[in-house]
């Protein structure tokens, strides 16, 4: 039953996303896992697993960009749903030119989180 | 006389002259000469004595007398002879004397030398009477004056004895005894030496006039030529001395000699004045020759001309001012003497005098300062012309305290009284400073900030001199600058709220993403078939969690943007920097900087206002992000450090990794509208440094060791006093007031 559920994973240096988002992932129907670092995300064994990544875009080390490129590196082709509390479209538009499925800004509803991991998953 | 009676000899007084005893012809036997058998004449002899007595007239001409004396003796074979001259001193021969003096006698009566008798008592005045030779036979039975000049006159022969065709004196032969008696022979023979020791003794007299006069023009010229020798020597050390220069001419134009002094001025050397070349009418620009006519027109009428200036062309053809005087030469009519004198130095001096007061006169002019002179013993008053016209009172006119006090406001004390209370109350003798206002016949305002020195003289007079300056423009400009300052720091908190206001949203978004997704959660978990109620507590509590933290976040921006004014507290300094690094952390996080704080534990509270304070340091933090954000090789790391800092003072420090402030220098990073980014006023710094200033703390940035800069500042803690709080407050209210503060300085 578990294994059926798809791997949600939230990197974000703000606890309290950390603490709030994957409850709500969870009763959403999917596995969640949170990160409080790009790096630490890297160094975890769940990237392969990883079926939708919810990413901040600003964080201190490598940011959310800094993530995505370094995954495109690795060929681990995981969709992305950026989320930022900066709202700024030319930040957003450049990051769906690049590859990503939605970024969404803080604060953000459960139908557009929804919407946004549907679509990732639809891309695997 | 005198020197006769108290003669060598031993004649008597003429009180004591016995009369004539025997008539003359008793004792006259003249004729018997020719009756008696002569010797032939002895030629021979004659000559040989003639020239015995030349040759001693040129050895020693003072003894021609006794020689001529000794010669009729030698020659008369007589046993005494001598000469009898008329005198009237006892020296000179004057046919008008009064008495015979016998300045030779040989023989017998050698002795009688010096002696004589009086005119008209013995046988000489008989010859001069007589004006002949007289042979005489005991004369003293005639003249028993003669009787105590022994041994007694035999015979005597006497001749007259001529100077300058006179008969002044005889010359005689006496035979005391019988053993021979005079002839025709001795007559002839004492004529002929008479009349050659005549001529002798005129030439000897003559001599001895020439004598003296040689001697007497010799010591008139030795004395001449001393005193020109001394003359000559003070003229040479004049023109030597090179101190002037002296030039000899003539009034044809030549310069016949020059000093050194005056080639020099000149710039003409020893070869140009050798060969002629220079002459003083080369000299002479054609503007001044009227001034040299005039010169000559003196010279011809006085002898002298009086100084005048005028120039000289130099050899190069530049001028030289001069100061010229002279005179012609006496007698000479044509030539003569000047001395001259390089005006040069003087000249330069008074050009740099009259420059100085010109740069003087346009510097206050241009300053709007005037100067002011006060003899507190004299009352004398000088004003400079600047001082006149920020008064505005015709320049010139008599300055007095009345005067004064038509411009001087009611409110205010003028320059002047309060130099005279300092003077009454100090005895005078401080220096001190005054800021008083005028108020213009037009109603206007002038603000005039005076300081006044005291000075005393060489004679121990003190004196005050003042300069006063006209702040008017500085004071409106600093009340308009002030205005414009506060105007500024409005602008600058909205620029500051531009850049905050992602930062801000940032800082409120976060937690409410953290409330929307925890409510959303918690209604998941409360609405599914087994509602997870211990789930949906905690969701619950992360929302009350994240609420209060955006209520904080909205909290610290009503207090730093509020619509307030500025107060003075207590601030600590390491609060208000947590509270500005809360609020900016988004847009630090955004540009990726990476914050250290490094904040002193137990520092010391400063007064102010916590929120100007907090304005700088939240400036210098976005600054420090901004200096960062085309850092891309090394950590934009950012560090903020409070420290206490010596005489009781409180240091921050934001230091950064960025770019640094360039070429441009540290100053410049502090001017108003100064930026070296593309966006933004760059009001940011100048309004922080204003701020600080008015903690009374100092702004500045220095550039680190490594990559970017630091800014601090530094102000002092909460022990010094309330006063602070006046001047923080002062943002708010222009520093400037109207009124007029009298400050001393001792």
């Amino acid at each position: 039953m578990i294994a059926m559920r798809s791997l949600v994973s939230v990197v974000d240096d703000d606890e309290s996303v950390r603490e709030s988002l994957p409850d709500l992932l969870r009763e959403l129907g999917f596995a969640a896992l949170a990160f409080s670092s790009a790096e630490e995300f890297l160094a975890s064994a769940s990237v392969a697993e990883t079926r939708c990544l919810i990413l901040d875009i600003v964080m201190p080390g490598m940011s959310g960009p800094d993530l995505q490129q370094e995954l495109t590196l690795r060929r681990q082709h995981i969709p992305i749903v950026f989320i930022s509390a900066h709202a700024d479209e030319t930040v957003r538009s450049r990051l769906l030119a690049q590859g990503a499925v939605a970024c969404l800004f803080k604060p953000f509803s459960e139908t557009a989180l929804l919407e946004a991991i549907n679509a990732a998953l639809r891309v695997n | 006389m005198t020197s006769l009676g108290t003669s060598r000899n031993d004649l008597p007084l003429e009180a004591a002259i016995p009369a004539a005893a025997a008539p003359l012809e008793s004792i006259l036997c003249t004729e018997e000469l020719q009756r008696r058998p002569s010797r032939p004449p002895d030629y021979e002899a004659e000559n040989r004595a003639l020239v015995h007595l030349v040759s001693r007239l040129a050895d020693s001409p003072n003894t021609i007398l006794q020689t001529l004396a000794e010669t009729i003796l030698d020659i008369t074979q007589c046993d005494s002879a001598g000469l009898s001259l008329l005198t009237k001193d006892g020296e000179t021969p004057d046919v008008c004397g009064t008495r015979f003096y016998w300045p030779a006698i040989a023989g017998t009566w050698n002795p009688h030398v010096g002696g004589g008798t009086p005119r008209n008592f013995g046988p000489c005045g008989d010859v001069l009477d007589q004006n002949r030779t007289l042979l005489f036979r005991h004369f003293e039975r005639r003249y028993p004056y003669l009787l105590p000049v022994i041994p007694a006159a035999e015979e005597c022969l006497l001749v007259p004895f001529y100077v300058a065709g006179e008969a002044v004196g005889t010359i005689w032969a006496i035979m005391h005894s019988d053993r021979r008696t005079f002839d025709a022979e001795d007559d002839r023979i004492m004529a002929s030496l008479g009349k050659f020791a005549s001529s002798a003794y005129q030439a000897l007299i003559h001599m001895e006039d020439l004598k003296v006069q040689v001697t007497e023009r010799e010591r008139a010229e030795a004395e001449v030529r001393a005193l020109a020798r001394g003359l000559e020597t003070k003229i040479r050390r004049l023109v030597e001395a090179n101190v002037v220069g002296i030039v000899l001419w003539n009034l044809d134009g030549a310069v016949t000699e020059a000093n050194d002094a005056f080639l020099r001025m000149v710039q003409y050397d020893r070869d140009d004045l050798a060969s002629g070349r220079l002459r003083w009418t080369d000299l002479t620009p054609a503007e001044w020759r009227d001034h040299d006519e005039r010169g000559i027109a003196q010279l011809k009428a006085t002898g002298i001309f009086h100084p005048f200036e005028k120039e000289y062309i130099r050899k190069d053809g530049s001028r030289v001012p001069v100061l010229l005087g002279g005179a012609l030469f006496q007698g000479s009519g044509n030539e003569g003497v000047a001395f001259v004198l390089d005006l040069s130095e003087q000249k330069r001096a008074e050009r740099a005098l009259r420059r100085s007061e010109a740069f003087l006169a346009e510097g206050q002019r241009l300053s709007q300062t005037g100067s002011f002179s006060w003899r507190v013993a004299t009352d004398e008053i000088t004003w400079s012309e600047q001082l006149y016209r920020i008064y505005e009172f015709e320049i010139g006119v008599p300055v007095t305290l009345d005067l004064i006090r038509t411009r001087v406001h009611p409110e205010d004390v003028s320059l002047l009284e309060k130099m005279k209370m300092v003077v009454e109350a100090r005895g005078g003798g401080n220096d001190f400073e005054w800021q008083y206002r005028l108020l213009m016949p037009d109603r206007s305002i002038k603000y005039l900030h005076a300081v006044a020195h005291a000075i005393r003289d060489r004679d121990g007079q003190l004196e005050y001199i003042a300069v006063v300056q006209d702040v008017t423009a500085r004071r409106l400009s600093e009340e308009a600058l002030a205005t414009a300052r506060s105007e500024l720091a409005k602008v600058a908190r909205v620029t500051s709220l531009g850049v905050l206001t992602a930062s801000v949203a940032h800082e409120v978004n976060q937690p409410l993403s953290g409330i929307i997704t925890n409510a959303s959660t918690c209604l998941r978990m409360l609405d599914a078939d087994s509602p997870n109620v211990d789930g949906a507590r905690e969701t619950v509590r992360r929302t009350m969690r994240d609420a209060n933290r955006a209520s904080e976040v909205i909290t610290r921006l009503r207090a730093l943007f509020g619509n307030r004014d500025t107060t003075t507290e207590s601030v600590d300094l390491n609060e208000a920097t947590r509270e500005v690094i809360a609020l900016s952390l988004g847009e630090l996080k955004r540009n990726r900087v990476i914050v250290r704080t490094e904040l002193a534990e137990d520092l010391s509270t400063v007064s102010g206002d916590r929120v100007q304070l907090q304005q700088v340091i939240l400036n210098l933090l976005l600054n420090a992000s901004e200096a960062m954000s085309e850092v891309d090789d090394r950590p934009r790391e950012l560090v903020i450090r409070t420290a206490p800092d010596e005489g009781d003072r409180v240091r921050l420090a934001v230091q950064d990794a960025g770019v640094g402030f360039g070429p441009q220098g540290v100053d410049k990073l502090f001017e108003p509208f100064y930026t070296t980014k593309s966006g933004g006023m760059g009001i940011g710094l100048s309004v922080s440094r204003s701020i600080i200033e008015r903690h009374h703390g100092r702004l500045w940035a220095t550039p680190n060791d490594g990559p970017g800069t630091t800014f601090r500042f530094s102000i002092p803690c909460n022990s010094g006093g309330g006063a602070d709080a006046g001047s923080a407050g002062a943002i708010r209210t222009p520093a400037v007031t109207t009124a007029t503060p009298a400050m001393e300085t001792p």
